[in-house]
């Protein structure tokens, strides 16, 4: 009786069934990779953070109870044999009203924390997509055309290319913090300085990161269009008389998105160490928004008598940025055509 | 086997006591040197040039290594015997002249690294070169040059006669550069500083005041040694190539680094400035956090504490019997463009300045010992009014009335409600001032429902930028030049000086700072003042007092530091037990 109550769907399961496409199939193939599971996992808690931070944070990011500054809970000074409470003879105030600790305002570290996900994030998001934009049409451009107009912007690139990234990004947010400080109301100038303020300092650091992350993107799709250029598929497709932008968007395209995606993946931790070292330099967001660099820059000053205000948003950092680079790690496994039906 | 065993043995026997012996002979010589980092930051020193300096940095190093005609005690702000004495003789016209006999004994040395000692310098004939009335000359002269843009001529240009002319004399652009040249050495001829003989120079005071001594004394009328400058140009101050005659020589710049400076035995010594006791003093140019690492780790003697390790070191039981504080002559304040709208309306700025909590900042923000102010010279100073005096002067913490001159204002700037009032809080992004300007934003959220944006700017531009355009509300300190309070309330708010970037002018202010400026009786001048700082903080409002400084240093327990009472460290008057 045992014999026949066999399931015949395990010796179904063992063949890829016919017509799956690659993309499901990489899906289930990145979903037996837990490290990159885990990543997504502690993105999509991060960006639930970012999204409801005012109803997580228990106490806005930037209401100050002075007479709190520095304060921390009793087991983080556990934790930190040398942050003796005052009642031991030591030197930090005990509040149990602050998850992590206190920063030396009296605002609540944990609430800062879950407020500065959201700049991590948007430049998480805004890095990729001005990449996508504009690296993708002028690599997609520049391989499919070729000739002169290749030449003309893999050469502009290629000098964009030869500044160093960061410091590149230091000058532009210089230029704008002086240039935009006082502009005449009514100006360009003054509605972009305004914009600027009104998000707390996040749109320079946008613009300068969005300046600078698009040319590695125009490389990468110039490269991968020119080996599908020539391949039978899209002699055929012109044989068929699509138009070029068809042949483009929707031949060549969704052959190299794979290897765009991951790349994209990987470079997020890239953004998000910029932004945190802009903010950890003071070129970065505006007191008193919270930012996970800027927090880190305030906590290094008070490294050795209150190491918590450095370390906790440190943790918060690293842990996003493990998190892109391991499921950066898993798509391409998974998105990788020759890994089709192994396993 | 044995004997080379026992060869061996005694070989390394008497490698260590080789060893041994030269420790002892190092410490057989053992000189007193003194490693600090008060006053300095990360970086470098800008400049050792008298004529040049401005921050505390450079002021600092350069009173170890050139004294004034006149010089202080800086113990208790007294007027001591510097290079020179002198005598004051009344004018006809109301001015005075001031008459310096200088010192002859003092000569130019440099250090020589060859044979590591301070050497006198001599002329082309091998005579030693001595410091006379002629460098005096030359230094002051050189100071009120418009050529050498030096930022503290305005001190005493307004103390000699007939140098505001020639110091602000400017060559226009496409100006004919000779007709300059010309009227630049006219104009140096009509400058009341004489040059009688090698022993003694005269200078014509517009006026006899009580502080003008002092300021003869300031950096930028020290002498300075023409022939070097002359030959080295913008590089003489390096050690190679710099002359000096204080109390310490340069004996090496590490740029970035650190400066050495080297006991010189050819100092004299004078009731004000004495003989160094110690042999070299060393600054580090190192931030708070990596000083107070320095110094845990026992390379550093004396540095400044960092705000973010106060509470710590206040309970550690060794640090803080190393905690040493007294008198830091500055206040700390904001300033608002009084010309400007919004912030040209009176009401504005009182409710602003009622709204600050000072109190709270200084015991949870700023926490070293800085006293709260409620007017802008601090009352230690020289005819400044004291706590004591006046205890109803100036300005405080008080909600309630801070919200009646804010309803006030409101309907005067023609708002229907706090949001539509725009204004935005400037400052130079280092030190605690970001703290300070995030619990000042609070207080006037909490208590106006004013939202005012925070805007941090770069250290290394932030004053000048002021001085061309003052922000509408910014954070601003002042120091004293000299101990009176005419170098707080004349030099900075008078509605002439080139300091006052609050555009501030009232009628009253103006007519009660300068009668006591020339007034002789400080009774008659502290209730002068007084009247003044009501102007200036109560009535007009023209900036908000915030707090007065305080120093909290770290000194190692076996270094004596002088307790200075100028904001500027006197190493010549430390010595190691």
């Amino acid at each position: 009786m045992s014999a026949i109550t066999h399931p015949p769907a395990k010796v179904a399961s063992l063949k890829p069934p016919a017509g799956q496409s690659l993309w499901s199939e990489s899906w289930q193939r990145l979903r037996r990779n837990r490290a990159a599971l885990l990543g997504v996992v502690i993105i999509v808690i991060n960006v639930l953070m970012a999204l409801f931070a005012p109803v997580l944070a228990p106490l806005p990011y930037d209401q100050q109870v002075l007479q709190d500054n520095n304060a921390a809970p009793l087991w983080v000074t556990r934790l930190f044999p040398n942050m003796k409470p005052k009642e031991e003879g030591g030197y930090v105030t005990i509040s149990d009203d602050y998850l992590l600790g206190a920063d030396k305002l009296g605002r609540d570290l944990w609430s800062r924390i879950i407020w500065g996900a959201r700049v991590s994030l948007t430049v998480a998001f805004i890095g990729p997509l001005v990449s996508i934009l504009v690296g993708l049409i002028v690599g997609l451009i520049a391989g499919y055309f070729g000739g002169w107009l290749d030449n003309f912007l893999m050469r502009t690139v290629d000098i964009m290319y030869a500044f160093p990234t960061l410091l590149f990004i230091i000058l532009l947010m210089t230029f704008f913090r002086t240039s935009f400080a006082q502009p005449e109301p009514g100006t360009f100038a003054y509605s972009l300085g305004q914009l600027d303020t009104a998000s707390g300092g996040m749109l320079f650091i946008f613009i300068g990161i969005g300046l600078t992350s698009w040319m590695q993107m125009a490389r990468l799709v110039r490269g991968q269009v020119l080996s599908q250029r020539n391949r039978e598929y899209i002699e055929a497709a012109h044989a068929m008389g699509a138009n070029t932008p068809r042949i483009m968007f929707n031949h060549i395209l969704p052959n190299i998105l794979g290897p765009l995606i991951v790349a994209e993946t990987l470079t997020i931790p890239t953004y998000i160490s910029f932004e945190a070292f802009l903010s950890f330099i003071g070129l970065g967001v505006n007191p008193p928004m919270p930012s996970w660099g800027s927090m880190i820059s305030d906590g290094s000053r008070a490294i050795s008598s209150y190491p918590n205000q450095a370390l906790f948003p440190a943790i918060a950092l690293f842990l996003v940025m493990f998190a892109f680079n391991f499921l950066g790690d898993g798509l391409r496994d998974a998105l990788d055509p020759r890994m089709r039906g192994v396993d | 086997m044995k004997t080379t065993r026992f060869a061996r043995f005694l070989s390394v026997l008497l490698v260590v006591a080789v060893l041994f012996s030269a420790i002892g002979a190092i410490s057989a010589q053992d000189r007193k040197v003194i490693v600090t980092g008060i006053s300095m930051v990360g970086g470098d020193i800008p400049t050792i040039d008298p004529q040049l300096a401005e921050t505390s940095a450079s002021i600092e190093a350069i009173n170890q290594m050139f004294v004034g005609l006149t010089a202080q005690d800086v113990t208790n702000n007294a007027l001591a015997e510097g290079m020179a004495t002198f005598e004051v003789t009344e004018n006809a016209d109301g001015g005075a002249t001031y008459t310096f006999t200088v010192r002859q004994d003092v000569p130019w040395v440099r250090y020589n690294p060859e044979t590591d000692a301070v050497e006198q310098l001599t002329d082309e004939s091998g005579a030693v070169r001595m410091v006379t009335a002629a460098d005096f000359y030359y230094g002051i002269m050189r100071g009120l040059d418009p050529r050498t843009a030096s930022p503290y001529a305005y001190v005493p240009v307004g103390y000699i006669n007939g140098a505001s002319d020639f110091n602000g004399l400017v060559l226009e652009d496409g100006g004919d550069a000779a007709a300059y040249e010309q009227s630049l050495a006219e104009l140096q001829a009509a400058t009341a500083v004489r040059l009688v003989d090698d022993a003694t120079i005269e200078i014509d005071a517009p006026a006899n005041t009580l502080f003008t001594a002092y300021i003869y004394g300031l950096w930028v009328m020290r002498a300075t040694p023409e022939w070097v400058i002359e030959e080295f140009g913008d590089l003489w101050v390096e050690a190679e190539n710099i002359a000096t005659y204080g109390p310490f020589a340069l004996k090496e710049w590490a740029h970035d680094e650190s400066m050495t400076l080297i006991k010189n035995p050819f100092w004299p010594g004078t009731a004000g400035v004495p003989q160094a006791k110690i042999d070299e003093v060393v600054f580090r140019f190192l931030d708070p956090q990596q000083q107070l690492a320095e110094y845990e780790a026992g390379n550093i003697d004396a540095i400044q504490i960092p705000l973010e390790e106060w509470d710590r070191i206040q309970a550690d039981p060794v640090l803080s019997a190393e905690y040493v504080t007294g008198t830091n002559p500055c206040s700390y304040y904001i300033g608002f463009d009084n010309l400007e709208a919004p912030t040209d309306n009176v009401h504005l700025r009182r409710a602003l300045s009622y709204a600050v909590d000072r109190e709270t900042i200084v015991t949870n923000v700023t926490k070293r010992g800085e006293t709260a102010a409620r007017w802008f010279t601090r009352p230690d100073v020289n005819a400044a009014p004291t706590l004591e005096l006046f205890p109803d002067l100036g300005i405080s913490y008080d909600p309630t009335k801070a919200q009646e001159e804010f309803a006030i204002a409101l309907t005067e700037l023609g708002y229907s409600s706090a949001s539509e009032l725009q204004l935005s809080l400037s400052y130079n992004d280092s030190g605690n001032h970001g703290a300070v300007m995030q619990a000042i934003q609070q207080m006037w959220r909490e208590v106006l429902g004013l939202e005012v944006t925070l805007d941090p700017r770069e250290s290394a531009t932030y004053f000048a930028s002021l001085s061309e355009e003052a922000p509408a509300a910014y954070r601003s300190g002042w120091c004293q030049d000299y101990p009176d309070t005419n170098s707080y309330l004349y030099d900075v708010f008078f509605s002439q000086t080139t300091q006052n970037d609050t555009g501030f002018a009232n009628e009253e202010f103006d007519q009660l700072v300068s009668q006591a400026r020339l007034s002789q009786d400080n009774a008659e001048r502290i209730e002068l003042y007084a009247r003044a700082e009501q102007i200036l903080v109560v009535e007009e409002a023209a900036i908000i007092p915030i707090y007065w400084y305080a120093l909290a240093l770290m000194v190692k327990p076996n270094v004596e530091r002088a307790p200075s009472v100028t904001g500027n460290e006197a190493y010549y008057l430390w010595d190691i037990r």
